[in-house]
């Protein structure tokens, strides 16, 4: 697997540290923050592929991060994570550009599967605007 | 008329009429009218048999009545090409929209008559669509200006207010940070409405992947099922589970199958039970279709839900682009969306996707 850059975004300390520590054992880059004003932060000067960011976080809350993020990195790809599921967020997350959510507690399998299908789009986004051809990175397996 | 090189040998003649897909619909039996056209014999003897084109699909027989009617007093017919074949392979063609002509044609002559139709139908369609895109427009201006419009009379309002106790009774913070409040939150609504316009409009280009259909339709439903527990209402799953395989857009999917959740939520309210089935037809398309046992669409609100702006629910509850994007997203996977519905009974959406082959 492709080594890719992820950052989780979550305001539980304990679970931010462990899920950290988890992804990179899995031969990931990963890095924590938690808040959604300090993950702004981190994006003025880092470059991430994918974000993990949990939904309810005091302060700047998930879907305000999104669309800040969307707004600043539209092709970096962002999961949510939620701990209670609701339909009105869901409807919000999918609609400022969210990739997919994913239930707490996560799975990591499940987490990992998910982050590689949202890393391969942004990699298909990506080659499409160099190429400059709109539909030239069409179906390509994943 | 004579027929060259072509006359029917048949007994049967045979009148198809070209539906909207380009197929064959059905047969009519026009052989009173072909004879005397034809100078063929045989016709009248065959008045009885009514043979359906090979292939094409039978419809309910009254709607070719007005066709049959044209055809026998020889009236003018609209924008309709009407084939029959006679076994020989000679052709009767009515070339649409201005025909005033009735050809018995064979071989090349039958191309040329054809083609002109086809013309003359790709013409009308344009047409149609030109001026059904203009009347959309109307409809989604008339659709901004009144969503817009609300929130800013409530915005002009509180600002008025504002203005009246910063003059008047200036110590009233609280009231005037209410006011603030409620200015920002409208102004929130005003966002949400261009945000979704403007993601209506970005012709993003679709990024196909690898998708498991059940695993993205499951976990949606997870999305829903907590708060439909607390609505008494039962999401039942029933999965395919040897779908073929699916390359769409999985974001795109995934806002178009929630929309459907959402929708059918809010039509059930309480008690009730929203099903979720997938399954393939054939190895061509994969089909996900949402039904509930909600409250139903009626008759003649159907054909309008797809419109942008069209909403049944109170002001301020549903912006009435739910299902248009959903319309639009599908156009753009390749795919379709339908709709059946009873008042009382509830609801259906069907998604239909091409599978990958």
């Amino acid at each position: 697997m492709e080594k890719f850059r992820v950052l989780v975004v979550d305001d539980e300390i304990d679970f931010l540290e462990t899920i950290v520590k988890r992804l990179q054992k899995r031969g990931l880059d990963a890095t924590g923050v938690d808040s959604g004003v300090k993950a702004l932060k981190l994006l003025e000067g880092e470059h991430f592929d994918v974000v993990i960011l949990d939904v309810k976080m005091p302060g700047m809350d998930g879907l305000d991060t999104l669309k800040e993020m969307k707004r600043k990195r539209p092709f970096m790809e962002v999961i949510m994570l939620t701990g209670h599921a609701s339909v009105e967020s869901g409807m919000q997350g999918i609609q400022f550009g969210a990739f997919d959510y994913v239930m707490k507690p996560a799975n990591l399998d499940e987490l990992m599967e998910k982050m590689t299908q949202a890393y391969e789009r942004k990699t298909l986004h990506e080659e499409r605007k160099s190429s400059g051809r709109s539909g030239a990175a069409g179906s390509v397996r994943g | 008329m004579k027929i060259r090189g072509g006359q029917p040998r048949g007994r049967r003649l045979q009148l198809g009429v070209r539906g909207r897909d380009g197929g064959a619909i059905s047969a009519l039996n026009i052989n009173r009218t072909g004879a005397p056209m034809s100078g063929s014999e045989p016709l009248d003897r065959a008045a009885s048999s009514l043979v359906p084109p090979t292939g094409g699909k039978t419809r309910a027989k009254d709607s070719f009545d007005p066709i049959r009617h044209q055809l026998l007093t020889g009236a003018i017919l609209l924008a309709t090409t009407i084939v029959a074949l006679f076994s020989s392979g000679a052709v009767l063609a009515v070339c649409g929209a201005a025909l005033a002509a009735v050809h018995w044609l064979s071989g090349r002559r039958w191309a040329r008559a054809i083609e002109k139709a086809r013309e003359e139908k790709r013409f009308l369609d344009e047409q149609l669509i030109q001026s059904q895109k203009l009347a959309a427009i109307g409809e989604l201006s008339a659709g901004i200006g009144h969503e817009i419009n609300n929130p800013i009379a409530i915005i002009g309002q509180e600002a008025e207010w504002m203005r009246h106790l910063l003059q008047e009774e200036p110590g009233k913070t609280e009231e005037i940070s209410d006011s603030l409040r409620e200015i920002v939150r409208q102004v929130e609504r005003c966002r949400d409405i261009t945000q979704k316009l403007l993601n209506f409009a970005r012709k993003m280009e679709p990024v196909f992947q690898g998708v498991d259909v059940n695993r993205l339709v499951d976990d949606m439903a997870k999305l829903v099922e907590k708060e439909a527990k607390l609505r008494s209402i039962r999401v039942i799953r029933i999965f395919q589970s040897d779908l073929p395989a699916l390359f769409t857009d999985p974001p795109l999917l995934r806002q178009v199958v929630l929309n459907l959740l959402n929708n059918a939520m809010h039509a059930v309210g309480e008690k009730g039970a929203i099903t979720i089935t997938t399954s393939a037809s054939g190895r061509d398309f994969v089909n996900i279709v949402v039904s509930d046992t909600g409250c139903g669409i009626p008759k003649e609100n159907l054909g309008r839900i797809f419109d942008p702006f069209f909403t049944t629910k109170p002001q301020g509850q549903g912006t009435g682009l739910g299902l248009s994007m959903c319309h639009g997203i599908m156009d753009r996977l390749g795919g379709r969306i339908s709709v059946s519905s009873e008042v009382g009974k509830g609801s259906s959406f069907s998604l239909a996707l091409p599978a990958d082959k």
